[in-house]
């Protein structure tokens, strides 16, 4: 047994490489960026206090010691196990590859979320188109009016980039802002997605019906067709996240909640980063393109090249490399 | 997933049950989670590749808020330089360029809203400047540093938390969770951990140092555990900031307890708490000496 130091023998003895580590740690820069023999040196220090670590419990050394050598520790595992917070390439795979996987593996909460959306959509559609009754309702007058004003001149005026650009900067802070509340509160067992969905969905739904009783059908759909693809889309998807992650809630499969929140997570991490992005895009049609004066011909051509795009990206996209992958292993 | 389930007429799931009433007959109550209970403190302890074993002190709902209002003052404050560039920049131009600062205004709500903490936290690995003020740090269940996904999912899950208002459930979970996690940690797998800095403090010495007679009451070899010497140890570091009366009426709890187990007795609990202190102290380094 080796004979046991007092405390101040002790810590008069390793004090100088407790300084030297804390030091080199400073206030936790990534190590990557420092050269190569500052780096071992870490490490070795950081071996030798974990010795010293164990020494100070074994040998009941005070309790601020211990504090001390336990907060030197966790900050110089921090940095030395520090992994790369943000890959780029990683980033590119889930656009061109994992977003769409995790959409398909989890269709389900994307039908559900789909009904949710798109059959209130209809019922105001059509109830607004009936009656104003239903829409009033719904929404008050004065927004419904507000509606039909703004869709009763055409797009021969157009808009310019100035305005555009301020168009674009409210549908990010808006539309973004809807998506990530629908998703989010999805974790309060889903409800806060249902309702977002439903509430979402029948809102534009009263809205569109109620401009085209108003006359100006042509014109709502017109500048709705360009961007729709991407954002109904991308609200559907992340409302699906947020159901998904309700019902993971629900249903543990044998874990405990947080376990089974746990291993959806990062599928939904996945969808909500493609829905975001997805609403990028379309803030960016919405302020710049839907309100142009381009002709409405073109509009719906543009907007059938869209659709599609979308739809071929979100079913296609990634399967390739799950071939290449099944191929090399029988 | 239906199929996989054990159908209720065959032979495994009776076994099963069988072995389930077995064990709720013979196991102590567990509770809820099944899981050991962990000790009620703030520390979490985390279990390096070396095998060394090290605890974090997880960051409470105060200093948590602390960071939050500075966070959310260093937000409106980059709002309002916004808010004043894009207006100093209106006066001259015409209405076109109006709206697009205040589409920049927006868009700049928009990244100080859902950015700002995905963003500190991804490049400072979790810390943002209202954290790195008050010592905190954001890091996963493991001890490892955050990763940009985890940082996205926390803090998405703000929108949540904030429900109905001013982060009430959030505060709520937080209460109910032995690690101060609310709903954004729960789901990222995240903690909030103190950094403060300890600082290596000389051992407390007596003042006036202990005579010979007051020391030789005392036993050589003390009767006491090594819990017991660190409760006296963390006890003597806070005498001097807590009011006398106060230092008194806490040492008055356990000095009883220890004098009558090293057969000795005292005028003041706080002193004698200091000299079996001292005692045990002495007998150490004597040994090492």
């Amino acid at each position: 047994m080796t004979t046991q130091r007092s405390q101040d023998e002790f810590v008069a003895s390793r004090k100088r490489d407790w300084d030297e580590l804390d030091a080199l740690l400073g206030t936790g820069e990534p190590l990557h960026l420092k050269d190569g023999a500052t780096i071992s040196r870490v490490a070795a220090l950081y071996r030798s206090l974990c010795t010293d670590l164990m020494r100070s419990r074994a040998a009941r050394y005070t309790v601020d010691l211990a504090s001390y050598l336990d907060a030197l520790a966790g900050r110089a595992h921090a940095t030395l196990y520090g992994a790369q917070p943000f890959h780029m390439p990683s980033l590119v795979a889930l656009f061109r590859r994992d977003f769409p996987r995790a959409l398909r593996a989890n269709w389900r909460p994307f039908a559900v979320a789909c009904a949710l959306f798109f059959v209130p959509f209809l019922i105001g559609l059509l109830g607004a188109l009936g009656s104003d009754e239903l829409a009033l309702k719904v929404l008050p007058g004065s927004v419904l009016e507000g509606m039909a004003n703004a869709y009763s001149k055409g797009f021969d005026a157009g808009r310019d980039a100035g305005a555009g650009a301020g168009m674009a900067g409210f549908y990010v802070y808006n539309n973004v802002g809807i998506a990530f509340r629908c998703f989010a509160t999805g974790i309060l067992f889903g409800t806060g997605s249902l309702f977002f969905l439903l509430y979402n969905g029948l809102y534009t739904g009263v809205v569109a019906g109620y401009v085209m009783s108003a006359g100006h059908g042509a014109n709502i759909w017109t500048f709705m067709c360009g961007h729709a693809p991407f954002e109904l889309t991308a609200i559907v998807i992340a409302g699906g996240a947020g159901l998904q992650m309700g019902y993971s809630l629900v249903d543990t499969g044998g874990l405990t909640r947080t376990g089974s929140l746990r291993r959806a997570a990062p599928a939904i991490t996945r969808q909500i980063l493609g829905a975001g992005m997805m609403l990028l895009i379309a803030a960016l049609i919405e302020g710049f393109w839907s309100p142009s004066s381009a002709p409405a011909p073109l509009k719906w051509a543009v907007s059938f090249v869209f659709t599609t795009l979308v739809v071929l990206y979100l079913a296609l996209a990634g399967r390739g490399a799950d071939r290449r992958r099944e191929s090399a292993s029988p | 997933m239906l199929k996989s389930r054990p159908s209720s007429d065959g032979g495994a799931a009776t076994i099963q049950d069988s072995r389930r009433s077995f064990a709720r007959a013979h196991a102590p109550p567990m509770t809820k989670r099944d899981a050991p209970r962990e000790p009620l403190d703030t520390t979490t302890e985390i279990e390096t590749p070396e095998h060394v074993r090290f605890r974090y002190h997880v960051a409470g709902p105060a200093n948590r808020a602390l960071a939050y209002l500075l966070d959310l003052l260093l937000r409106g404050g980059v709002l309002m330089v916004f808010g004043l560039l894009a207006a100093l920049g209106g006066i001259n131009a015409g209405e076109a360029t109006k709206a697009a600062h205040g589409g920049v205004i927006l868009l700049a709500l928009f990244v100080l809203e859902w950015g700002y903490y995905v963003f500190f936290e991804t490049i400072w690995s979790g810390r943002t400047p209202g954290k790195r003020v008050f010592h905190l740090r954001v890091v996963t269940e493991g001890g490892h540093p955050l990763r940009f996904g985890d940082s996205l999912l926390r803090n998405l899950l703000r929108a949540a938390d904030f429900l109905p208002g001013a982060y009430a459930v959030g505060l709520l979970v937080m209460g109910r969770d032995a690690r101060f996690r609310r709903l954004g940690d729960l789901a990222a797998g995240t903690i909030v951990v103190t950094e403060a800095r300890h600082a290596v403090t000389a051992r407390s010495r007596l003042d006036p140092p202990p005579t010979a007679a007051e020391l030789r009451g005392l036993p050589q070899r003390l009767p006491l555990s090594g819990e017991e010497l660190d409760a006296i140890d963390l006890f003597l570091r806070r005498v001097g900031r807590l009011a006398p009366a106060r230092e008194e009426e806490l040492a008055e709890m356990v000095a009883p307890l220890f004098a009558r187990r090293v057969g000795g007795r005292y005028k003041s609990a706080t002193r004698f708490l200091g000299l079996l202190h001292h005692r045990a102290h002495e007998h150490r380094e004597k040994k090492s000496g």
